[in-house]
């Protein structure tokens, strides 16, 4: 006999996702989820980010990280709430242990969350996390080809960083076959090119960011 | 590697749907993929038989269908299938209303009493 079930199988997660969506929109805190290839820059980009924007805002990180603290512990002088999660080998964030961590900071004295999932451009993609927005972050080193590769996550980011633009010449990432393949897949997605160490810019990135957070 | 907890969840589904229906045995499970969600079948179904070793569904068959990324636009109506990323449509907007593609859902299961 058949039975149909006709549900998402991904409805656990996508359940506490919404629930999670809720709780933040209730305490007015924007949840930020970056997205990445390991080595893009996310920990690099959050470091001069946090350095600009604690100025203004209340911040606190959730640090996805597959088995060590080392990226939380490059945050620590910014002295803000900071949870780690170890995924212990899983390739991905989840709305689960996302809530569990919110458990832990004081949503009312917060004003935006920034997620680091851990470093992989399908899986994170995947999972909601009840997040405000996701961002992608790609660098130069990595080549021009992951917007062609990985078109999901440029769908549903709301904007691109493009790290280490000092490093472009030496490589052979082609920004137009970059900007042609992003334009295909999503024209209206704005694109950010930065170098977080010489600081290219980082301000344009720091008054967009900041547009988005009060948006 | 997000097959592995996707084939986690789909296992906990099929052996609840199957114990609410008193089956003894899952025969087949069927499941839809839209392409954008970039499951690898083969893997997919590795995963699966990881997961579903000594539950009842251990020797389900895993039929997996997957659909292709199809957009509706938004401005003339037209309805057509992404090829190579190009998500645009003949009439040049990218005002695109998403028809298939990130599906990642299960149709229904078979088994005996």
């Amino acid at each position: 006999m058949e039975i149909k079930i006709m549900k998402n199988i991904l409805d656990r997660n996508q359940n506490k996702a919404d629930e999670v969506r809720n709780l933040l929109a209730e305490k007015k805190v924007v949840m930020i989820n970056l997205i990445s290839s390991p080595g893009a820059g996310k920990t690099t980009l959050l470091e001069k980010t946090l350095g600009e924007l604690t100025k203004k805002y209340r911040i606190a990180v959730i640090e996805g990280d597959i088995t060590t603290d080392r990226d939380a512990r490059r945050l620590q002088k910014f002295n803000i709430p900071i949870i780690v999660i170890n995924t212990e080998g899983g390739c991905h964030l989840d709305s689960h242990s996302i809530s569990k961590a919110l458990g832990s900071f004081f949503l009312d004295e917060l004003d935006v969350i920034f997620v680091e999932n851990v470093g992989n451009l399908i899986c994170p993609s995947q999972f909601d996390l009840g997040e405000t927005f996701k961002l992608a972050i790609v660098s130069t080193t990595e080549g021009d080809d992951k917007p062609a590769k990985y078109p999901m996550l440029f769908r549903e980011a709301k904007g691109v960083v493009l790290n280490k633009m000092d490093l472009i010449s030496y490589t052979n990432f082609s920004l137009e076959s970059f900007r042609k393949d992003l334009q295909m897949i999503n024209p209206a997605l704005p694109l950010l090119e930065i170098s977080c160490t010489r600081g290219d810019g980082m301000n344009e990135w720091f008054e967009w960011i900041s547009r988005q957070i009060e948006s | 590697m997000h097959e592995l907890r996707i084939a986690e969840d789909l296992t906990q589904i099929v052996l609840e749907t199957a114990k609410a229906s008193g089956l003894k045995k899952v025969t087949e499970i069927n499941v839809v993929f839209g392409k954008m969600i970039q499951i690898v079948p083969e893997i997919f179904e590795a995963a699966f038989r990881e997961c579903a070793r000594g539950t009842v569904a251990d020797y389900a068959g895993l039929n997996i269908e997957i659909r292709n990324v199809r957009m509706s636009c938004m401005k003339c109506g037209w309805d057509f299938k992404v090829q190579e990323n190009r998500f645009v449509c003949q009439c040049g907007s990218s005002e695109l209303e998403i028809i298939s593609g990130k599906e990642l859902f299960v149709k229904s299961i078979e088994g005996e009493h």
